[in-house]
């Protein structure tokens, strides 16, 4: 074994030892779990006995615990206001108020957000044990005590207690940055309608002719906050889901009508693109419950992505079918396929594969992630199909009846 | 071909009175009045008593739902017609129950928005109104 020592100047170690009174202990296997940082933790020590009181506290300061005291159930009522500790050692067995009562005093008092409180009892029988725990103690821990099984006690119990705490502060923290998100999202969203729709008049030429070099200026400006549209409405969705409040808003709806509409919305971009958009089976189609916005939601943003990856010339085709167990819908491009080796990410978060858009369209890969949750949510199913010849298929399966 | 219907345009944005302006006008419908929030709509509509009314939600001073109100208060028949960014179920909800005719969503497709107002223009004005060419 070899020992490294370290000179500290001596500077240093006065500071070291003025900030940390008492030298940390030797690594103990029983410190249960080293990821949370329970030293400083206050624990306020109960008993009537002052020698008790006083060997308990030395124990723990060693452990690196602040201690403080008090003698009898009202005295331990009035310093815990006093201290605010994080666990509350309490004998059971006092003049006056016991032990018991005591805590249930306190979690009166201080209601879920009361310290744990351990018992320190003489008595082993089940029944009494079990008035402990009714009186809203966490633990006991039985005299003659084993140090090592205390201090392991102790330990559990303020790990339980600070992950409790933590988790509660992330789940306000996550809620909060949530909420922000979506007033952000929300607030870009007016002016980048404002852009998009000004400068499609301009390109239109309803405020004049614009010469080549204008045209292709705001063709890009048109294109970037079409972009930053569409990632802003993706961003909200996604805070939506996280903040678990998707909800699905069922109605009966024909599935042919909402796939015609999409079809129909597509067709001037897919025609910008030279690329064509035929749709198999235009024949009426038995009335669903879904939620209407939602799945039209997701065949336009399949329809989109097929536009956004096809080469120009080709040909995207859309079917429906309805089967005796299902809906089909299919929507086929002649694009560069799946990568097999990034196919485990299509439906991720931020999921982009390597193929690039042919039009040098914007893609942060949110769009499929959004469908998969969509579709999941009315208890189907979405997959992602290489063709054979070239080109793939996403295939949108929803049950006859999705929602139970 | 033009148009005579008046129609107030309400929103706090300037560019989005500008972009709702251009698509009428595009509809052939080019005396559009506007106002920059709800007081001032009130206000606007008892003086120039417009013939359709384009309503934000979201505004300072009076949001878009108690101008609906005040607005239908003023004339039971008044045709308004929401153009917001707001795309939760209760927002459609309250303004259909306020008597909102109808419900657009301002990220929608410019040429998606064209096509249904031009089919409430259509049905408020009672006349035909073609669908607009783009310029050559």
């Amino acid at each position: 074994m070899i020992l490294l020592v370290r000179k500290i100047p001596s500077v240093m170690s006065q500071l070291l030892v003025r900030g940390c009174p008492h030298p940390p202990p030797p690594v103990d296997p029983l410190k249960n779990n080293e990821a949370i940082a329970l030293q400083g933790c206050t624990i306020l020590v109960v008993d009537e006995d002052k020698a008790q009181c006083d060997t308990l506290s030395a124990i723990l300061r060693h452990e690196q615990f602040k201690a403080e005291t008090a003698d009898s159930g009202p005295a331990a009522i009035a310093r815990y206001a006093e201290v605010q500790p994080d666990l509350v050692l309490m004998d059971v067995v006092m003049p006056g108020m016991s032990g018991f009562e005591a805590c249930r005093e306190l979690r009166r008092i201080h209601g879920s957000e009361c310290a744990p409180v351990i018992f320190i009892t003489g008595r082993h029988e089940t029944k009494y044990l079990i008035d402990g725990f009714n009186s809203g103690g966490v633990d006991y821990i039985t005299k003659p005590f084993e140090l090592k099984e205390m201090i392991a006690r102790i330990r559990t119990h303020l790990s339980v207690r600070t992950l409790l705490a933590q988790q509660r502060m992330l789940v306000e923290k996550l809620s909060r940055e949530n909420k922000f998100l979506g007033m952000a999202a929300h607030d870009l969203r007016n002016p980048l309608c404002s852009i998009r729709g000004l400068s499609e008049c301009l390109l239109e030429g309803l405020a004049g002719k614009l010469g080549e070099e204008q045209t292709s200026i705001v063709a890009s400006i048109h294109e970037a906050s079409q972009g930053t549209l569409q990632l802003v409405n993706d961003l909200l969705d996604i805070a939506t889901i996280e903040a678990g409040q998707f909800h699905l808003h069922i109605m009966p709806i024909r599935l042919s009508e909402l796939v015609q509409k999409s079809v129909a919305l597509n067709g001037m971009e897919a025609a910008r693109k030279n690329t064509s958009i035929v749709l198999q089976d235009k024949g009426t189609s038995p009335s669903v419950m879904l939620d209407a916005d939602k799945i039209h939601q997701v065949i336009d943003n399949l329809l989109s992505n097929a536009i956004k990856y096809s080469p120009p010339g080709s040909t995207i085709t859309v079917a429906m079918q309805t089967t005796p167990s299902e809906h089909v819908i299919s929507v086929r491009d002649e694009g560069p396929g799946i990568p097999e080796n990034e196919r485990d990410r299509l439906f991720q978060d931020f999921g982009r594969l390597s193929p690039q858009p042919t039009g040098g369209e914007k893609s942060i890969g949110l769009g499929l992630a959004i469908c998969k949750k969509i579709i999941q949510a009315h208890c189907g199913n979405i997959i992602a199909t290489n063709l054979p010849t070239r080109g793939c298929e996403f295939r949108i399966t929803l049950p006859l009846d999705p929602i139970p | 071909m033009t148009f005579n219907g008046k129609i107030l345009i309400v929103d706090d944005e300037p560019h989005v009175r500008l972009y709702v302006s251009m698509i009428l006008r595009s509809l052939g419908f080019s005396t559009c009045i506007e106002a920059s929030n709800g007081r001032e709509a009130i206000e606007c509509y008892e003086r120039e008593k417009p013939d359709l009314v384009l309503l934000d939600i979201n505004m300072p001073v009076m949001d878009g739902f108690e101008t609906l109100k005040q607005i239908r208060a003023i004339n039971h028949e008044a045709v308004v017609i929401m153009l917001t960014s707001l795309a939760n179920r209760h927002s459609v909800e309250e303004s259909a129950q306020l008597g909102a005719v109808y419900y657009l969503r301002k990220d929608t497709p410019r040429l998606v928005i064209i096509n249904e107002l031009r089919d409430i223009l259509q049905s408020a004005f009672d006349t035909d109104i073609p669908a607009p060419s783009p310029a050559p």
